[in-house]
């Protein structure tokens, strides 16, 4: 019992994981990483809550979330491309920027109510053992993000878009070389990113917590970041990362409840602890895994 | 080049040493008194400040605490009231409240339990100055111008443990809280015993987030919570409004705090503890107006429950699904407590059964508030040894 | 890359010392930051004049002067341990962990210490265990690279939160203040183990000297050093430096190391000088602030020194931000970033590859 409940709480709590993680591989895989991730959570996250407070209907909310998101990673891009401002840099700028641009406008809708998004267990499906309440019992995003995830692969690995995404991700020069710009791609796979993070943001406020909260996304956004090279800017990956993830979380609510004592550091470690480890043992293969000219992004620095 | 890298290196160690010995003045919390109090402390002021360590809209603590205050603001037309919220609870808070005295504050509100430290500090270093902290308690002698002061908030929260036990049919209570401070303890303990005292079979199960407001933990543990058969659900959180959708839901029970909820509940509130911070606060600005408020009852750390009156801590009204039978008990036990007793009337044993506080006894403020154990029935450990 | 017909911005910031643009690009940043800022502010419906001038006069006074010293001590430190590693090519994005790890060690050597020994030999004990503790944090992230190539820009990262964990940890449960009510925090270190105060009452502690120590010697190191002179040939180019007879691994590991000690060493200044105790949040972002700070100096100590009271003034600012204009504390946020864009976008608008 307590496994089911656990993964179903993985697949819940991951979910809003999943959505920046598939965002962030997004932009990743087209050579920018974005460490305001976490920004353009919060950034979804109250948009969503506000407008669904305003208009009654949480799909208004999601898709305004995901329009803010865009926006942040917007100026990220700007500031990457057009200005050609360090990526880690401005993406922490922007990661300040969303915390405390939600904070200031965010506070009027704390104490508001909502009509959430509503579990919606699937016929048929959720009355399989085990693998029904795990999967099939939970609200529209999540089963959105089942269809998100294999559409995001194909996308990236299958299709010609995909093809020229990676492509600005590997070798731009052979990109541009073929008639496309590169910016141009950029431009539209970070704010692509940056609208799949505002959902994610979108179902922590108005499918999982029903709440909006100042900072109310802990330290998700990182764990986003931390996930796409865990999953070696893979969707698929991502996916199974994510909800191991979210399972970690789901832990020690679970364990606590049946009366355990539980050291939930080591828990709230795991996210990260598993990333490095992914790193050491996969080591060289995990990092030709990364896009050529994202790598180039960690190799600063020659500053005279 | 080394040369000149050599004589660089001695001028740095000697402008190095001077500094240091310059700055011999120790980093005390205790610092002495910058000036000679004028006049009774906290008198002649025309500001009042009040710190707090959240948002001041957050439907729970300090929004509490912040009504409060514009409760202050209307009581003294003359005065003007300045706030700051989120502020940490460390040196930050003693630079704010430092910020609120130069602009012209004499009486100062640290609204938190970590708020002490810079509050004592502040202080120290403001004799002029009469500096208020909500929550926490100051061991030995209290120093002419602070006073701590707090509810009985255990009070409330038994009162409403008796209505849950009444209420639960499952005889599963579930608790969802932060940090196992001694006021969050003290809280679930009350909760626990008013629960056995209608109905020895209830029990209390625990789960703790680590945080004072993360909705997305709150949310799984409300989850898990429910799916182990646990039908009313109360908490300890400063923002309050997850666990409650979550546990209605569901269709369970909710038990609220901090402030009345029951429109995010309306079948399944049933009644809660919430603050009312504005007459207590009022009084106390008054007395320290009138220039009487070293050697009052707030120079101290000053305590109200039922039983002195103006607990700012108070009962929430029922909701739809209490019996007049769970209604009849709650009020049978306050009047008990205010007469004379305690929801921590022993005899009060722990989760492994020894008697913590004997049959018949009373305990005082400061025991009840140093509480580091489960009662019987609590399922659940403690986070620490 | 060799390719230069590519109109693809480097992402690599080669930095053009072309003064007079810089220059430019903080004037902007000056004027166009508080525009910008002063928007939102409006939008708001609180006057954005009302609001610098009472931010410039809460400033003014030394109370708050202080303030901003202390804060700019911790985010220098912060900074430069950002700024060295940066010279050898090396990404620290780790200070915020490096700080938590520094304080931990600090506070681990405080608690067995300060009851015990004179208060002046705790400090220097928990000076370099905070510095041998960042740089041990560092140092790991340096491993990683050096044997199994692990990026250290992304080691650093996770590491922080794994360094957070850690500090949660022990303040919860072994390191637990028995008399703190429960609350999750450390023993408050002895007061004779503390930094020293500059004046009685003040808030100014010797953590400043340590900072502007720490610059002299990056500064002195980084121009005048064989060391410094050998990190920026492998920051220029490995290849390079490797072909010379330089060995590589050792230069980048040093880099890091030290940069691990700086910002353990903030971690010391901050837990020494200012918290006394562990608590959770206890650093609020340092580690950030400090990588920021670094970039917007270009990884040059001394202007690393500058942009540290700089952004240190803005986030003493923000206290006024809530007690005059009642905004919420968390809009200094955004005025520091809208700075930070406004300058990071402006300086390096007119570099092309030549």
């Amino acid at each position: 019992m307590i496994v089911i409940e656990v993964l179903a709480g993985g697949v819940r709590g991951g979910t809003a994981i999943l959505y920046a993680a598939l965002g962030e591989t997004l932009a990743e895989r087209a050579g920018i990483i974005n460490l305001g991730t976490e920004g353009s959570m919060l950034a979804g996250a109250l948009t969503a809550y506000a407008i669904t407070a305003e208009t009654g209907s949480p799909w208004a909310g999601v898709v305004t979330g995901a329009l803010a998101g865009a926006l942040l990673a917007a100026v990220h891009v700007f500031m990457v491309v057009a200005r050609g401002a360090n990526q880690l840099a401005t993406g922490l700028v922007v990661l300040f920027l969303g915390g405390g641009l939600t904070a200031m406008f965010g506070a009027a809708y704390v104490g508001r109510s909502i009509t959430p998004f509503r579990p919606y267990a699937i016929p048929l499906l959720s009355d399989i053992p085990g693998l029904g309440p795990v999967l099939f019992d939970h609200d529209p995003l999540v089963y959105l993000s089942y269809l998100l995830a294999p559409a995001l692969w194909w996308l990236l690995f299958r299709s010609r878009w995909g093809l020229i995404v990676r492509g600005a991700g590997e070798h731009p020069a052979a990109l541009s070389a073929y008639g496309h710009s590169p910016k141009l791609v950029r431009y539209l796979a970070v704010i692509g990113g940056g609208l799949l993070t505002g959902i994610g943001g979108a179902h922590l406020s108005t499918a999982y917590a029903n709440a909006w909260f100042e900072n109310m996304t802990t330290g998700r956004g990182f764990i986003a970041v931390a996930l796409v090279i865990f999953a070696a800017w893979h969707p698929l990956r991502a996916v199974g990362g994510a909800y191991l993830f979210g399972a970690a979380l789901a832990l020690s609510p679970a364990l606590q409840a049946r009366g355990y004592g539980f050291n939930q550091f080591v828990l709230d470690a795991l996210p990260y602890l598993v990333t490095i480890a992914a790193l050491i043992v996969l080591g060289r293969r995990r990092i030709n895994a990364a896009p050529e000219d994202l790598s180039r992004v960690f190799d600063l620095t020659p500053s005279r | 080049m080394l040369a000149k890298l050599r004589n660089l290196a001695t001028v740095t160690a000697v402008a190095a040493a001077v500094t240091l010995l310059a700055a011999c003045a120790t980093n005390s919390s205790t610092a002495t008194p910058a000036a000679a109090a004028s006049g009774a402390p906290g008198t002649g002021g025309t500001k009042i400040g009040f710190i707090f360590v959240g948002p001041k809209d957050d439907y729970g603590y300090n929004q509490a605490a912040y009504e409060g205050s514009q409760a202050v603001a209307k009581a003294f037309p003359a005065m003007e009231v300045l706030t700051a919220e989120n502020v940490p609870e460390d040196d930050n808070a003693a630079r704010v409240m430092e910020g609120m005295i130069r602009k012209g504050a004499k009486i100062i509100f640290a609204t938190s339990y970590g708020h002490k430290d810079p509050a004592l500090k502040v202080a120290a270093a403001h004799p002029d100055v009469v500096v208020l902290q909500q929550g926490n308690i100051v061991d030995g002698a209290v120093p002419p111008n602070f006073g701590t002061y707090f509810g009985t908030v255990y009070e409330p929260v038994y009162l409403a443990g008796i209505v849950a036990g009444k209420t639960t049919k499952s005889n599963k209570l579930g608790y969802v809280y932060a940090f196992p401070i001694s006021q969050t303890l003290d809280n679930i303990n009350a909760f626990q015993l008013g629960a056995a005292s209608v109905n020895p079979a209830a029990k209390t199960y625990v789960v703790n987030t680590s945080s004072w407001c993360d909705p997305a933990k709150q949310a799984e543990a409300a989850k898990s919570l429910l799916s182990q058969g646990v039908d009313v659900i109360s908490q300890h959180q400063d923002c309050t409004a997850t666990v409650i959708r979550a546990t209605e839901a569901a269709g369970a029970y909710t038990v609220g705090y901090h402030a009345d909820a029951s429109s995010l509940a309306p079948k399944g509130w049933l009644t809660g503890s919430q603050w009312n911070w504005g007459p207590l606060y009022t009084k106390m600005t008054q007395k320290i107006m009138d220039g009487g408020f070293t050697g009052s009852p707030y120079n101290a750390n000053f305590r109200v429950g039922l039983k002195t009156g103006d607990n700012p801590f108070v009962q929430s009204a029922y909701g739809p699904s209490v019996s007049e039978d769970a209604k009849k008990l709650a009020t049978d036990a306050m009047a008990r407590i205010s007469k004379d007793g305690s929801p921590f009337l022993g005899p009060v044993t722990d989760q492994a059964g020894a008697v913590k506080i004997p049959a018949g006894t009373v305990p005082d403020y400061k025991t009840i508030e140093s509480i580091d154990y489960f009662v019987t029935g609590v399922v659940g450990k403690i986070p620490s040894s | 890359m060799t390719d230069t017909q590519v109109t693809v911005p480097d992402v690599r910031p080669q930095i053009v010392d072309n003064r007079q643009k810089q220059v430019l690009g903080w004037v902007v940043a000056v004027a166009g930051a508080p525009v910008i800022f002063g928007a939102f502010v409006a939008v708001k419906g609180v006057n954005p004049f009302t609001v610098y001038a009472d931010m410039l006069t809460s400033l003014a006074d030394p109370v708050q002067g202080q303030a901003v010293l202390v804060r700019a001590a911790v985010l220098l430190l912060a900074g430069l341990a950002v700024a060295v590693p940066a010279r050898a090519g090396l990404l620290n994005v780790g200070g915020e962990g490096q700080i938590v790890i520094g304080a931990v060690s600090a506070a681990g050597v405080g608690l067995i210490a300060d009851q015990r020994l004179p208060g002046g030999l705790v400090l220097v004990l928990m000076v370099l265990a905070a510095m041998a503790g960042g740089a041990a944090w560092a140092g790991l992230a340096a491993g990683l690279r050096l044997t199994v190539k692990v990026n250290e820009a992304i080691s650093t990262l996770l590491l922080n939160f794994v360094a957070i964990d850690i500090m949660l940890g022990l303040i919860y449960d072994p390191w637990k203040d028995a008399s703190g009510f429960g609350q999750p925090s450390s023993r408050p270190l002895a007061d004779t183990a503390r930094l020293p105060l500059f004046t009685t009452g003040g808030t100014l502690n010797a953590g400043i000297v340590l900072a502007l120590l720490a610059l002299v010697g990056v500064w002195a190191a980084l121009r005048y050093t064989t060391w410094g002179f050998r990190l920026r040939v492998v920051g220029g180019n490995p290849e390079a430096a490797r072909r010379a007879g330089m060995r590589v691994g050792p230069l980048l590991l040093s880099a890091m190391l030290v940069g691990g000690a700086l910002a353990g060493l903030a971690g010391l200044v901050h837990f020494a000088g200012t918290e006394f105790k562990l608590r959770p949040g206890m650093t609020t972002n340092f580690g950030y602030i400090g990588f920021l700070a670094s970039w917007l100096a270009m990884h040059r100590p001394l202007r690393v020194g500058l942009a540290a009271v700089l952004l240190a003034a803005i986030a003493m600012g923000g206290d006024s931000l809530q007690i005059d204009a009642g905004l919420p504390a968390a809009s200094l946020n955004v005025l520091m970033a809208v700075v930070l864009l406004v300058v990071l976008g402006s300086r390096l608008a007119p570099r092309r590859k030549s």
